[in-house]
């Protein structure tokens, strides 16, 4: 390889990444930040890492960009063939144990960490967290990725059964801005999908408009403008 | 080392007005020691048609049958030559083929279509092509060659010219690579006439 | 049995694997391929999608093509810079481009970029990073502009404006600070061009001219060199001249070429 062409520009994509799923009172609510690292380079900084698997149904992504993203292309794909055979929409259980099969049967080529989450008429909102091996947990929340290590004793002690929906997004988004602030592979934005009986909302938080947290400092203006506002200088 | 100075080679095509002009060192060496002072590695693969294959002189060999090979196939099946262009995409498929154990070599192809229009083209040992309006190079020496042939060549020279400069260009350039040299062989082709000429060099 | 070689009928071949990882185990390396040490760089705007490229190839250190075209056609609305090992790039975008063609006789309808983009996804997720193509994918379609970025690995992203290559964080930095929402034409050009100079001048890998390519509703506009920041300043115009005969030679043969025989009208044979 060349001395001067960066590693990044061969080592594989992967998402340094916070990811969360709760419950609360009559669904679910799913939350991720937005970076895509290659390296030390932020490939994207606004990525959306809770595709879409079907209308009820989503899922939050973690790990490799290209294993998790063929994953949810094939669950999509088998779960819309499932739907049109059965006539009724599949389920958050049926989706979940797509995506841990294709999680198990191929571990050892794959890095992904995955989050289901979604509501069905039978077990209403559930999750089911999916990570590196092929199993699949049914929890009342979950979180995944590079942040969740940030997050796992503030979600003991923040998430209650039975939260409002508004109660529920507001954890979700101070979650995982909690975990941007303190994981240098998450960051951007926060984006959350709340999927209810009522359907699904998607809600986008811009970075600057986050809540700052320790030792955080406020978005500063470039620093030509910075000099630019300065007093003129004088003699 | 690099494979390709097992052996040592330098080949290296000119476009001119209506012509084309391809080169070849003559020796063959093992790494440092000479073989073969009368070696070539410029092929024809029909009247307008020529390749120069640089690199590990077994793929060479292999590398030219196969290609003739295809194109006598092509002549039985089509009752006529390949243009240039149409061989270059066989010699790049062929490469690529090999992706991941590639033939280590690096051809150069050059010829001239129905209306003489010269064509000329370089690949690495992968088949990616690299398509030129002037010159392309090959071998130990190519970075010599690079630097001879971008101060030497101007456009459409007449095919004597042509000689002279694609002549020099070869032997300043295998002048300062130890494994190549031994002199040159050159053709100049044209629509009616090919000449074929073998160059006096260093025999160090 | 004698086996007769006959052509290939697609994919790879890997004969010759177990022989060069010999070589390379005695410390004979293999050539290094062509690469593109590259720029690449596509945007949205406010009719279509505006891509560009450098213009250099290398080998190595080398520079082997000054002027090389990386702005690959896979449809007549559909286009795709490729960065990584040229061979790679240029045989994805070439298969991908067939199977449009084929797979347009098939609907009968006109391509989409996302076609487009699954395919270069499942096949260089197959191939697990190895064949090495990194690609700014844009087009226009029955859905509107798009632009994608393809990594090596099979993921790929969907922005309003990528870089691609060793020259992205270069590229990068003129978008950051100049991009906005729904610009002209003439911006949007502007600004690519920019993103592909500050390319040429930072990375070593990348250099030589500005190629566009501009893809609207109405059509491709393909501006191959753009812009020139570099053009050769050495050298006179006459070159080097060498009297005739200056070059000592052994042998000379002069072989007179035949015309082809080219039969204009005739039957068929028959029995």
């Amino acid at each position: 390889m060349e001395p001067w062409t960066p590693d990044w520009t061969k080592s594989p994509h992967s998402m340094g990444t916070t990811i969360m799923a709760l419950q609360y009172d009559g669904g679910v609510i799913l939350g991720a930040d937005s970076r895509t690292s290659t390296g030390a380079y932020v490939a994207n900084r606004a990525s959306d890492k809770i595709t879409c698997l079907t209308d009820y149904v989503y899922l939050c992504r973690s790990g490799s960009a290209a294993d998790s993203q063929i994953i949810s292309d094939y669950v999509r794909y088998f779960l819309n063939q499932h739907t049109i055979q059965l006539g009724r929409p599949a389920t958050v259980k049926t989706a979940a144990t797509l995506v841990r099969e294709l999680s198990y049967q191929n571990k050892s080529f794959l890095e992904a960490g995955l989050i289901v989450g979604g509501w069905d008429k039978y077990d209403g909102g559930s999750i089911y967290a999916i990570p590196l091996g092929g199993t699949a947990l049914k929890l009342p929340f979950a979180t995944g990725g590079s942040g969740s290590s940030y997050l796992y004793g503030f979600l003991d002690q923040a998430w209650k059964e039975g939260m409002s929906k508004e109660e529920a997004e507001a954890l979700v988004v101070k979650a995982v801005s909690l975990a941007m602030a303190r994981d240098s592979g998450s960051g951007g934005v926060v984006r959350t999908v709340v999927i209810n009986e009522q359907g699904v909302t998607r809600n986008f938080y811009a970075g600057d408009k986050l809540p700052l947290w320790h030792e955080e400092i406020p978005r500063q203006n470039s620093l030509l403008e910075t000099f630019t506002e300065a007093e003129p200088m004088r003699t | 080392m690099s494979i390709f100075e097992y052996n040592g080679s330098a080949v290296v095509a000119m476009v001119g007005k209506n012509c084309f002009a391809i080169a070849c060192d003559r020796r063959l060496g093992v790494q440092l020691q000479t073989v073969a002072t009368d070696f070539q590695r410029v092929f024809k693969i029909h009247d307008k048609l020529y390749i120069g294959l640089s690199g590990l002189i077994t793929d060479v060999q292999t590398l030219h049958q196969r290609l003739q090979f295809r194109h006598k196939l092509y002549h039985l099946r089509e009752e006529r030559n390949m243009k240039p262009a149409t061989f270059a995409s066989l010699v790049s498929s062929i490469l690529y083929e090999k992706r991941f154990g590639p033939y280590l070599c690096q051809p150069v192809i050059a010829g001239l279509d129905e209306d003489a229009k010269p064509f000329i083209c370089a690949m690495d040992s992968l088949g990616a092509k690299e398509l030129a309006k002037d010159f392309v190079v090959g071998g130990t020496a190519s970075e010599s060659l690079y630097g001879a042939c971008e101060s030497m060549y101007k456009p459409d020279m007449e095919p004597e010219e042509l000689f002279e400069v694609i002549a020099q260009a070869l032997l300043s350039s295998v002048d300062r690579d130890c494994l190549s040299g031994w002199g040159g062989i050159v053709y100049v082709v044209s629509p009616d006439q090919v000449i074929v000429r073998t160059l006096k060099g260093r025999m160090d | 049995m004698v086996r007769v070689e006959e052509p290939a009928k697609g994919g790879f071949s890997f004969d010759l694997c177990r022989r060069n990882a010999m070589l390379e185990k005695q410390g004979v390396h293999a050539p290094k391929c062509l690469k593109t040490g590259t720029t690449i760089v596509g945007l949205i705007y406010k009719d279509g999608v505006i891509l560009g490229a450098d213009t250099r190839a290398t080998e190595g250190s080398i520079v082997a093509d000054k002027n090389c075209e990386k702005i690959h056609k896979l449809a007549a609305n559909i286009y795709c810079c490729g960065a990584g090992t040229a061979a790679d790039t240029e045989n994805v975008t070439d298969m991908v481009s067939s199977q449009l063609e084929l797979h347009r006789y098939a609907t009968g309808r006109n391509s989409r970029v996302v076609t487009a983009l699954t395919m270069l996804k499942s096949h260089l997720f197959r191939y697990q990073g190895y064949v090495s193509a990194a690609l700014v994918l844009g087009g226009y379609d029955v859905t509107g502009p798009h632009l994608h970025a393809v990594y090596p690995h099979g993921s790929t992203d969907t922005l309003p404006f990528a870089t691609m290559g060793s020259g992205s964080l270069a590229a990068m930095a003129m978008f950051e600070s100049r991009y906005k929402e729904d610009m002209t034409k003439e911006e949007g050009m502007a600004l690519v061009a920019a993103a592909i100079c500050s390319g040429i001048f930072n990375d070593l890998g990348s250099g030589s001219n500005v190629d566009l390519c501009i893809i609207t509703k109405d059509g491709v506009e393909f501006l191959r060199n753009f812009q020139q920041p570099n053009p050769r300043t050495y050298v006179s115009k006459r070159g080097y001249s060498f009297a005739k005969g200056h070059t000592a030679i052994l042998s000379t043969k002069v072989i007179p070429l035949r015309e082809q025989v080219t039969i204009e009208e005739g039957d068929g044979m028959a029995e």
